[in-house]
């Protein structure tokens, strides 16, 4: 493989709270390269949706982030904010989760596509416009001019998730990210987004941020797994989700629907004063690590887990 | 349009007059003697019994109570609101005229109040918790916590009578009785009433944006906005301020019966001849049937703004047909 | 903090103004009714604001006037908050066509202009300083009950609430154990807000001369002073004073009630009219 289309090296991201610094992300490492589907999994709170929108720099101005994020070699959390705005939206598109609430009740659909198609191609009004139905048909929206015109509460469910989707391919950006784009869907809906997605990712690099295993299975290249805030376990997706290292993945997985729907017991740990040791070790069985935090290690080629499993020094 | 909400509206615009009449009803009949005899004898002195009788007959005041009442009723709708004692024309000419007067200080105050109060409310709520935005939350804080009248009365002693830019009160120069009036002079009077019914108004659709706009920063579009590389500026003028300016619609027709209340201090310290400082001589001289009319145009008012919201509202809010906005 | 040292001062203050109106009595040099030397004096040491035109100590009118104040802010505040939290309760808690009518009843109380209104009933009947406060509560709760109705809505259908409902507890029970203690706060917040808000009505009746003439109010004091041209004749100890002591004790209620609406919950908004 090439070189990396984004790099993101020791992230740590925290958000000051009145209670202490919750720390969301922390010590983050993580690859993207050309073309490739990365699909990013972890229970809710696990600090998925954080890194995605670190990456953009779209937290609070108040939140604290330590690291680098490198997008084509360039660091983009030192870019002064008027060229990261040039990132934002051309370089790197996102699709943010709760498609209900992220358009704009009171502009057309169109229009919302259009804008960033101005704004950063300098297409003109009706241009704009026609690249926005243009849009709006190669992410199957039936009948795309008359929609285009239409204002977001009167699409469904689906018919948001696709617009948001138009949205961020609207400069056609080389990496997306896409963030539980698969939630509060149908089955049927379901399909369709992720050979949307599919689709999509010929063109482009692709971070899917999900918790729905089966998604990541179908589409991702690779996965990695979160765990409060940490990188457990990440490798090839057939690999990862077909014969997991840490008990953590393995829990995941045991925990689906068709594979017994055992949840892992107890509940992920504090943020702000995570375990000392192994972070995972309060609701592990497999073994007891409440002393040792263990480093993340090769268990297979480009396959690695953080666990004192195979952390032997 | 939805059907079940307008008839609701008219409903409650209905009930609302009524009430006021009703109101006005029992209040005169609870003041103490005979109306007539006591009208009578304000003019002469003395009232014979035959012709209290006589006059009772005319005025339909010796049929029953309910009749009356029905007969009241009736009459308030058709707008005939009898006459006032002090002026002897009807309520409706004197309250006509005084109306208009009112206008010329209501529309100017309440239009700029709420385009500034929009605007700054607006640039406080985006940058909330910024040095700038708590220092004019805290100044709005103070200026709203100033009674009207009180506010009124320090810009008068301050800017008319100290300061001697303005008149100190009126709408003409006596000049005016010779030739005639003169549009900028009145607008010269109208300079304090306006900029102290300014201030009332300005601090309140302030708060409301102001709490309106941080609702409005924090939802997923306008980070959805911010991802697509727009600046803030952009972000605020185009995706922010339209939709915090949506529930603006209807507290600014809660703002009107504010003002309604903040006119009347501020004609009578002004001597501005409107409604607010008929409201004041009628209260004086307890004209009740011009109190009537004052109550019943105030609550046309506040219909007529409610109405006006309604019919905003879906121009502004795509998602809203008429009526749909309860 | 300088939020704290607003707060510490708001409420400093009206302490101060309560410690004040129950020592009237105790520092008030004169009665505040009686003919206490010559009218019209500036202020020297035995008046220290002076006298009005009929010779009284303005001074110890000021201390008096406290009194009013207090009662018709408070009074008026503590009717307003009952109501609006009873009928709010009950309305929120039913739903159903209780709401309905309750709702049906405010709207169209709403429409009709409350200050007006309240003139013209004042005019009429001359009620004293106890009933104008009540009659202000009255004519004040309807907002009062929305405010509160639109909180109870969301806790009648909360969680503990159907918990509660499920173990067979009686609708009193729930509505007075559950869901009064959890709007208190809100209630505690619309009465700081509600008493400034009748302060200024409450002297506003006296600057339009319809006040209680039988209790020294300040808004009798001002309307009083700028009658008998106390501006014109620069006699600013006779008209500046009541009009300062009414604006500290709103601006210190107004603080007093922004923090703790700031307090309870960031995201709610009272619609302050």
């Amino acid at each position: 493989m090439n070189a990396a289309l984004l790099e993101v090296r020791g992230l740590k991201v925290g958000f000051p709270t009145p209670d202490g610094l919750v720390r969301a992300s922390d010590t983050v490492d993580l690859e993207l390269y050309h073309r490739e589907i990365l699909g990013l999994i972890g229970e809710t709170g696990s600090g998925k949706t954080v890194l995605g929108m670190a990456i953009l720099r779209l937290l609070q101005p108040n939140t604290v982030i330590e690291g680098e994020i490198r997008y084509r070699g360039r660091d983009l959390l030192s870019l002064p904010e008027d060229e990261m705005r040039k990132v934002r939206g051309r370089e790197i598109g996102v699709v943010l989760q709760n498609s209900g609430t992220s358009l704009n009740p009171v502009y057309t659909v169109g229009d919302q596509i259009a804008e960033a198609a101005t704004l950063h191609q300098g297409l003109k009004g009706s241009e704009a416009r026609h690249r926005a139905v243009e849009l709006l048909d190669a992410v199957r929206i039936p009948d795309p001019a008359v929609m285009a015109r239409e204002y977001p509460h009167r699409f469904s469910g689906g018919m948001r998730e696709r617009a948001l989707i138009a949205m961020a391919l609207a400069c056609s950006p080389s990496l997306l990210i896409a963030d539980e784009p698969t939630k509060g869907l149908d089955a049927v809906t379901k399909r369709e987004i992720i050979d949307l997605f599919a689709e999509v990712n010929r063109d482009r690099s692709v971070l899917f941020i999900t918790h729905d295993i089966e998604a990541a299975a179908t589409l991702a290249t690779r996965v990695a797994v979160m765990y409060a805030g940490e990188i457990v376990e990440i490798g090839a997706a057939g690999e990862v989700l077909s014969d997991p290292a840490h008990p953590y993945t393995r829990g995941l997985l045991a925990s689906l629907p068709e594979r017994g729907m055992r949840p892992i017991p107890g509940s992920a740990p504090s943020l702000i004063t995570p375990p000392p040791g192994c972070r995972f070790s309060p609701r592990c069985a497999t073994k007891d690590c409440k002393s040792e935090h263990p480093g993340l290690v090769e268990v297979g080629p480009g396959h690695y887990a953080r666990c004192m499993l195979y952390d032997r020094g | 349009m939805n059907g079940v909400y307008i008839i609701k509206r008219l409903f409650t615009s209905v009930a609302a007059f009524c009430i006021s009449v009703t109101i006005m009803f029992i209040l005169l009949r609870l003041m103490p003697g005979d109306y007539i005899t006591m009208y009578l004898e304000t003019i002469y002195r003395y009232a014979p019994p035959d012709v209290v009788e006589a006059f009772n007959h005319v005025y339909g005041l010796d049929r029953p109570i309910l009749e009356q009442y029905v007969l009241y009723l009736l009459d308030a709708f058709r707008g005939n609101w009898g006459y006032s004692l002090i002026y002897k024309v009807p309520v409706l000419t004197v309250i006509g005229e005084k109306l208009v007067w009112t206008m010329v200080i209501l529309v100017p105050a309440t239009a700029l109040a709420t385009l500034a109060g929009i605007g700054i409310g607006a640039y406080s709520g985006w940058k909330r918790g910024s040095k700038t935005d708590i220092a004019l939350l805290n100044g709005m804080i103070f200026i709203r916590a100033i009674p009207s009248y009180w506010l009124a009365l320090m810009i008068l002693i301050i800017f008319a009578y100290y300061l001697n830019l303005f008149p100190l009160g009126g709408y003409v120069d006596t000049g005016a009785l010779i030739t005639g009036i003169d549009p900028l002079d009145v607008a010269n009077h109208a300079v304090l009433p306006i900029l102290t019914l300014f201030l009332f108004s300005v601090t309140g659709t302030y708060y409301l944006m102001r709490s309106s706009m941080l609702m409005t920063a924090g939802e997923d579009y306008i980070v959805t906005a911010r991802a697509k590389g727009l600046d803030e500026l952009t972000i605020l003028r185009k995706h922010a301020l339209k939709n915090a300016m949506l529930p603006m619609v209807t507290m600014i027709t809660l703002e009107c019966a504010g003002m309604i209340t903040g006119s009347i201090f501020v004609e009578t310290i002004f001597s501005w001849p409107g409604l607010g400082m008929l409201t004041y001589k009628a209260l004086a001289v307890r004209d009740l049937p011009l109190l009537q009319g004052i109550l019943l145009v105030d609550t046309l008012l506040v219909i007529a703004a409610n109405i006006a919201a309604d019919l905003i509202y879906p121009l502004v809010d795509p998602r809203v047909q008429v009526g749909d906005n309860g | 903090m300088a939020k704290r040292t607003v707060l510490a001062a708001s409420i400093g203050i009206i302490l101060a103004y309560c410690a004040v109106a129950l020592l009237a009595p105790v520092i008030a040099p004169y009665d505040p009714h009686a003919i206490t030397g010559a009218p019209l004096c500036p202020p020297d040491p035995e008046h220290l604001l002076g006298t009005n035109d009929l010779a009284q100590d303005i001074f110890s009118r000021l201390i008096w006037g406290t009194r009013a104040t207090l009662l018709l802010g408070f009074i008026g505040a503590a009717v307003t908050v009952v109501i609006g939290t009873a009928v709010g309760i009950v309305s929120g808690y039913y739903g159903g066509m209780v709401d309905e009518a309750v709702m049906r009843l405010i709207d169209v109380a709403m429409t009709i202009p409350i200050f007006p209104l309240l003139l013209i009933l004042t005019t009429f009947f001359r009620p004293g300083i106890y009933i104008t406060a009540v009659l202000m509560g009255l004519l004040g709760s309807f907002q009062g009950v929305r405010v509160i109705r639109s909180q109870v809505l969301s806790l009648a259908v909360a969680d503990f609430v159907t918990g509660t409902k499920a173990l067979g507890a009686g609708d009193g029970y729930i509505m007075a154990r559950h869901i009064l203690p959890n709007v208190l706060p809100l209630a505690g917040v619309k009465f700081v807000i509600s008493a400034q808000h009748f302060m200024l009505i409450g002297i506003g009746l006296g600057f339009l001369g319809i006040g209680d003439p039988s209790v020294v109010d300040w808004g009798q004091m001002i309307n009083r002073a700028s009658q008998n041209g106390a501006m014109i004749l620069g006699l600013w100890w006779w008209l500046i004073p009541p009009g300062l002591a009414v604006t500290l004790i709103s601006l210190a209620l107004a603080w007093l009630g922004y923090a703790c609406e700031d307090e309870i919950n960031p995201r709610l908004r009272l619609m302050r009219v």
